[in-house]
């Protein structure tokens, strides 16, 4: 209040108590004791939001496009959410996706069609826009999983992350792995995670190896075509591992 | 950092094999069980009674006209173009398409009605297979609404409010009783495509929505075209061994941030994407056709065959019945005759009539009608007068909210019933009126819900489906 009511320092003043800078990190006793958090015994940990789940997919991969303001939107959708749905002479009947750097601009920008919303979007709880909704629901469902795994503007970003990562580093794999690391969970990966990345590596690099077609399928998904320089078998095995990063807790969760 | 390959292979042999995703399995469903303590439903609201396991409703969105499919009015026929009486009409709000009109000529059904069954059921020459299981159903004619308009009135009968924002049945239901199948959702939602005219009523994602009841209740829809379930299939080139590679590595990693953080989500999360995996096998499973035999086909009709169609959506929804889920819901579109009736009606009851027929009498046979609940109907009535030009061949109808059809059959129903009367006119209820509500309180029974006693704090209200004006169960049609 003596501040003058400055909401600007009221959110610095929160956000640099030592309270809020606590590890996440809970312990028996703490879940016992303080299962929600109520008492504020640890710093927060809850998964981000639907759109900075997508823009930070799309940061990470460096294909977010960073342009400002103009008409919205409408990136990858599966076929017929709208059709389902839409009223038939309406204009929102049929929908038609966008090309080029409309799929890739920052998620705000993406046309919302209330009675049937951007799956993705609706799927991580971002609310309908149908009536106010104060707080978002924070779930933690298969449709998700289906999401990170499966939605192609996921897996070609793990495709231009893997791609990136090639590119920086060389034939250095730790290097590269620690290069996703970095942009996706903000810190290198320590031994034992640079195992587990490698193993999953080599199980991907197997499966490719003897199966062109296969790879060929996994670097063209989305509409950007496969980057050249990188033989396909190797982009198609770590644009895997990337997308395996982008589906870690730890990548989706503020913590 | 020792990257060396000597202690990536030390990791290999400890703890990924022994954190095999068995291994994980069982400590996450654990704190899963325990987080979730409505897995099992709302105990203090079901009834020991419960006749039905799960119900299939047969939804038909834009207001099948009951005059010309249930509701026998032979007097109409001596008053073609005749304006309905103001003692009839008694000031009924009228929608803005029709209340500008000069004249309410009436409209007589140009169909003819005969009764079917043990029980008398009335019925037109519309529905000749629907005619064969007139005993199975239990024929309500005088329900009734508020709503004139399909917004409103079809979020009304869907979440007890014509305000968009509420919990929907299916997702009330979900709550109340929790799932019987722990690889499908427990409320699926199908959209079927129809053949009257092409011009019909929108549908909106909110009438399966969950509103503030948790987002697990919200009804899936799944999809006739591509994946069944959003997202459900591999990118092009990942087969299922790359997937479980992938899948593997996904659970070690957060197996030790589960270690590091010790929050209850991390291990949640890991089982949700072993259910995801799960789902990519039991979901195509489901949405297989291929293993049943031709006379199912022939039973349900050629339409049977094709992936959208209503005919497709009740043979998915027997299957969906066998697997437990709770509740399914065809939405069927099409049924807004407003002009031109006579051209559409008889596509939009070809659509629906043979399949309907064939549900009940495969429930029957695999011994599943007397426990699954099967509702037919759509969000209002229509006019017995003509909106729009009338001639002896050709009218259209304007909406009716205070008398309209539905049925019910299966699940501790009586069948042969015929409930309520309506006024000669089919515009007034005469005896025993039944609000939507009351048809919600009755699914509810049926399945074993207290609708008084399910409900959640909501904006300092109990909220409940039913609402709070005087509500039951249709005990009459119920055995």
């Amino acid at each position: 209040m003596e501040s003058g009511w400055d909401m600007r320092h009221m959110l610095r003043l929160m956000l640099t108590s030592s309270t809020y800078l606590q590890d996440s990190a809970s312990s028996e006793k703490k879940n016992r004791v303080d299962p929600a958090n109520r008492l504020l015994s640890r710093g927060p940990r809850f998964r981000l939001d639907a759109e900075m789940i997508r823009d930070q997919a799309l940061a990470a991969s460096g294909l977010l496009e960073r342009k400002v303001g103009g008409p919205s939107v409408k990136p990858y959708q599966p076929e017929g959410i709208w059709f389902a749905v839409g009223y038939s002479g309406s204009n929102t009947v049929r929908f038609k996706q966008d090309n080029g750097d409309k799929l890739y601009r920052r998620s705000l920008y993406t046309f919302w069609k209330r009675t049937a919303p951007p799956p993705t979007m609706e799927i991580f709880n971002a609310p309908s826009r149908e009536n106010c909704t104060v707080q978002r629901e924070r779930t933690n469902t298969p449709l998700q999983a289906l999401v990170l795994m499966n939605d192609p503007q996921f897996v070609e970003a793990a495709r231009h992350l893997a791609a990136n990562a090639i590119k920086e580093c060389g034939d250095d794999l730790a290097k590269r792995a620690d290069y996703m690391a970095v942009r996706v969970l903000a810190r290198k990966f320590d031994d034992v995670e640079q195992g587990i990345v490698r193993h999953s590596l080599e199980a991907f690099l197997n499966a490719y190896k003897n199966n062109p077609e296969g790879a060929k399928g996994v670097v063209s998904v989305g509409d950007s075509p496969a980057q050249e320089g990188i033989p396909t078998e190797e982009l198609a095995a770590w644009t895997m591992v990337a997308s395996q990063v982008l589906n870690f807790d730890e990548a989706i969760t503020k913590h | 950092m020792n990257t060396s390959e000597e202690s990536l292979r030390e990791y290999t042999r400890r703890q990924f094999l022994g954190n095999t995703a068995k291994g994980l399995g069982t400590a996450a469903i654990a704190s899963l069980l325990a987080k979730d303590a409505t897995a099992g439903g709302i105990p203090h609201a079901q009834l020991p009674t419960a006749k039905a396991k799960r119900a299939i409703y047969l939804f038909m969105s834009g207001g099948p006209a009951q005059m010309d499919m249930y509701d026998y009015k032979p007097k109409m026929g001596e008053w073609f173009d005749k304006d309905l009486p103001d003692s009839v009409r008694m000031g009924q709000r009228l929608t803005t398409m029709t209340s500008k009109q000069a004249r309410f000529p009436i409209a007589p059904s140009k169909y003819s009605f005969q009764q079917y069954g043990q029980g008398g059921t009335w019925m037109s020459e519309l529905l000749p297979y629907t005619q064969k299981v007139a005993d199975e159903l239990a024929v309500i004619r005088t329900v009734w609404t508020e709503a004139i308009n399909h917004d409103p009135a079809i979020t009304y009968i869907q979440t007890g409010r014509q305000i968009p924002g509420l919990p929907s049945l299916g997702s009330w239901l979900s709550y109340g009783l929790g799932s019987a199948n722990e690889n499908l959702p427990t409320f699926v939602v199908l959209t079927a495509t129809w053949t009257g005219r092409k011009q019909a009523q929108a549908l909106y994602q909110r009438l399966w929505s969950s509103g503030p009841l948790a987002s697990r209740h919200a009804g899936v829809s799944l999809r006739s075209s591509g994946d069944p379930v959003l997202y459900l299939s591999n990118p092009s080139g990942v087969d299922s061994q790359v997937r479980r590679a992938m899948l593997d590595g996904v659970n070690a990693f957060n197996q030790r941030t589960y270690e590091k953080e010790l929050d209850p989500v991390v291990q949640d999360r890991i089982s949700q994407y072993e259910m995801a995996f799960r789902m990519q096998s039991s979901v195509p499973d489901l949405t297989d056709l291929s293993k049943e035999p031709d006379h199912v086909f022939e039973r349900y009709g050629p339409d049977s065959r094709k992936p959208g169609t209503f005919a497709y959506s009740c043979l998915l929804a027997r299957r969906l019945a066998e697997r437990g889920v709770r509740l399914t819901q065809i939405f069927h579109r099409g049924w807004d005759q407003h002009g031109g009736l006579p051209k559409d009606l008889p596509n939009q009851c070809r659509d629906i009539d043979q399949p309907t027929y064939a549900l009940l009498t495969d429930l029957k046979e695999r011994g599943l009608l007397d426990d699954t609940l099967v509702v037919w109907g759509g969000e209002f009535g229509r006019t017995v007068y003509c909106q729009g030009k009338l001639t002896k061949d050709n009218y259209g109808r304007d909406h009716h909210p205070k008398c309209f059809t539905m049925w019910m059959a299966g699940g501790g129903v009586k069948g042969g019933v015929n409930y309520g009367v309506t006024d000669d006119f089919s515009y007034n209820i005469v005896e025993n009126p039944v609000h939507i509500r009351d048809i919600n309180a009755t699914i509810m029974h049926q399945l074993g819900i207290d609708h008084e006693k399910l409900s959640i704090k909501f904006k300092g209200l109990d909220l409940r489906l039913t609402g709070v004006e005087p509500t039951s169960p249709v005990k009459a049609i119920l055995s």
